[in-house]
């Protein structure tokens, strides 16, 4: 928000969050739950932490709001040394989601969500609207909801107004700790599939911690993978990690699949197509479809070609080869 | 010090909390009030009907009775709000972080407190100092204080840590989760102390008669030392009847006080 510049340290406006050899080390402990990490997040990136338990992801979480301060190293949020300005002033504006949720059970799901409004000091009106305005982004309906107690909602729409709470004062910044962790695989997908929805609208850095890889694959426009030794293994796209590996450890840690899953991940409009053969009785589709969302149209349609619209025609042997592509390492685990 | 006192017996407070979600005062059943009352009825229809002598009738005429029962009734109110107003932001403040190498000591002190019997302090007090209202108050405050300040503890050490933490998160400062996440939450089992030292102070007010301090007390002593039944009959009913009074308001006012949602 604020383009408040910072003399000689070089933080470019689209760099929402930068972590600089940030460390921590609990008292007590013999090793560093964080080693000094450095990653640069864009504005509006969806970072994904993904790694092992104990691996340091909700301890590096924590540090960029805050409720853990880090040992070594600096924090930088929207243009802002986060070490130094007030901690609840910063809360304030960084959305945090948790994986227990966190619902404070005494007061109403309009009460949740307009508690930070509440905390900036917004008028009882914004509140309500803004409250109306949320329960309806998260697809909860606010005349049904906004009166209930936590505990009348099922966990996913728990959740649901979890992630409504932590948009409320709209933030730049999200940090989401295993958000659907606690949720059954099925909603977990509905979910996910939402909140990517969600994301494409209100474009907010995202900072998201699981230990799935899928979801990570799934949600994340970028992926830290950390070993268990709190090593950051691997910083790339997920394609980029389906299709190099760092280490054994980010192969293992992927396992199988790979080239299957790159498959959910590569977009037709990158394949070689043949031009120009544009009249065969291939499926038509665009070009920003994913090759396994294709391949199900195709094959759903009896077909054994796509034509992809502007750029030519693909056979179901074409997309297979073209994902696998570079993979012999990855399948030799 | 885990074990959390609820007039219920409950295993732990949040049990309590699973009913249905309406439905939130199962204990106000009439049933205790009427009860009392009966206890009271029968002890004034004995008393009305019963041939008694010079001294039963001139300690169990009604001036005198409601006498007693006020002086029991003030003992009861005075050291129970000093019993809260003691007991509770001393488990607040025990229950802070920084006040952590406190706890233990402080806790033993109401152990101590309530594991000394009231009649030895009364006793030692009207010995050392004086007797009177004052006195009976303080031992029935050291007798009281542990299930308050216990509960206090125990309360807001219960509340669900992933909750408090969310509320930093959202940048609540540590007072202002104090008041509105944490003491609300752990109301019900702040409520349960408090009732059951108000409870033990109908009780333990019954000895203040050896104070001076007077209260239901007197009517049993003097029913024991005068060997009158009448007397002292009159004195338990109207003791027991009170007792029966008081837990069922407390209770009343527990499941009215509890923050919805819980
Ligand atoms: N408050 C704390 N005090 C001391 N050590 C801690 C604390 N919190 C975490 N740790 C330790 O730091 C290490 C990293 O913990 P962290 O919670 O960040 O891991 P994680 O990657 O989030 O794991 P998980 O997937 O199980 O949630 C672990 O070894 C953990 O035991
Ligand atoms: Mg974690």
């Amino acid at each position: 928000m604020s383009e408040q510049s910072t003399p000689g340290t070089g933080t470019r406006s689209d760099v929402m969050i930068s972590l600089r050899d940030v460390s921590k080390r609990y008292s007590g402990a013999d090793a560093e739950a964080v080693r000094p990490l450095s990653i640069d997040i864009e504005r509006g990136e969806f970072l994904v932490l993904v790694g092992p338990s104990g691996c340091g992801k909700t301890t590096t979480l924590r540090m960029i709001n805050r409720l853990v301060e880090p040992s070594g190293g600096e924090i930088w949020v929207d243009g802002k040394n986060a070490t130094r300005v007030d901690a609840d002033e910063l809360r304030r504006h960084i959305g945090y989601v948790i994986q227990q949720v966190g619902l404070l059970p005494h007061m109403t799901i309009g009460e949740n969500v307009g508690l930070v409004p509440k905390l900036l000091g917004w008028g009882k009106d914004r509140i309500r609207q803004r409250v109306t305005e949320l329960l309806d982004l998260v697809g909860l309906d606010p005349d049904t909801y906004r009166s209930r107690y936590p505990k009348q909602l099922s966990g996913g729409q728990q959740q649901r107004v979890g992630v409504a709470r932590a948009l409320a004062a709209d933030p730049p910044v999200m940090l989401m700790d295993e958000p659907f962790g606690a949720i059954d695989p099925i909603t977990r997908g509905h979910l996910q599939d939402e909140f990517l929805k969600l994301q494409a609208r209100i474009r907010k850095t995202i900072v998201f911690v699981t230990h799935d890889i899928d979801e990570a694959l799934r949600l994340g426009d970028r992926i830290a993978i950390f070993d268990e030794n709190a090593r950051l293994a691997q910083l790339a796209t997920p394609l980029e990690i389906l299709t190099n590996p760092a280490d054994d450890f980010v192969r293992s840690f992927i396992g199988d699949g790979a080239a299957l899953r790159r498959l959910a991940l590569l977009r037709v409009g990158d394949l070689p197509a043949v031009p120009g053969v544009g009249i065969r009785d291939g499926v038509e589709v665009e070009p920003d479809e994913t090759v396994s969302a294709v391949l199900e149209k195709v094959l759903a349609a009896g077909s054994d070609s796509a034509v992809v619209r502007g750029r030519g025609s693909l056979t179901v042997q074409d997309m297979l080869l073209a994902t696998a592509v570079r993979d012999e390492s990855a399948v030799a685990t | 010090m885990t074990r959390v006192l609820t007039t219920r017996g409950d295993a732990a407070p949040r049990s309590s909390a699973s009913a249905g979600t309406t439905g939130d005062a199962p204990r106000s059943s009439p049933i205790v009030p009427l009860v009392a009352a009966l206890l009271v009825a029968g002890t004034l229809i004995y008393i009305k009907t019963a041939d008694l002598d010079a001294i039963e009738t001139r300690s169990l005429a009604i001036g005198e009775l409601l006498v007693r029962l006020a002086e029991h009734v003030q003992l009861v109110a005075v050291s129970t709000v000093v019993v809260v107003a003691l007991g509770v932001p001393l488990g607040i403040l025990l229950s802070r972080q920084a006040a952590g190498p406190l706890q233990a000591p402080v806790l033993a002190v109401a152990n101590a407190g309530q594991a000394i019997p009231s009649i030895g302090i009364l006793v030692l007090l009207a010995l050392l100092y004086d007797v009177g209202f004052a006195m009976a108050v303080v031992s029935l405050v050291v007798y009281a204080l542990l299930p308050v300040l216990r509960n206090t503890m125990v309360g807001l050490r219960q509340v669900d840590r992933s909750i408090i933490d969310a509320a930093r998160g959202m940048g609540m400062g540590s007072r202002r989760i104090l008041f509105t996440v944490e003491l609300p939450l752990a109301v019900p089992v702040m409520l349960a102390g408090i009732r059951i030292a108000l409870i033990l102070n109908v009780g333990v007010a019954t000895l203040a008669t050896y104070t001076n301090a007077g209260g239901l007390g007197d009517l049993i002593e003097r029913g024991i030392v005068f060997y009158r039944m009448p007397i002292l009959l009159s004195g338990c009913l109207l003791t027991i009847a009170l007792a029966l009074l008081v837990d069922w308001l407390a209770g009343v006012a527990e499941s009215r006080l509890r923050p919805r949602g819980l």
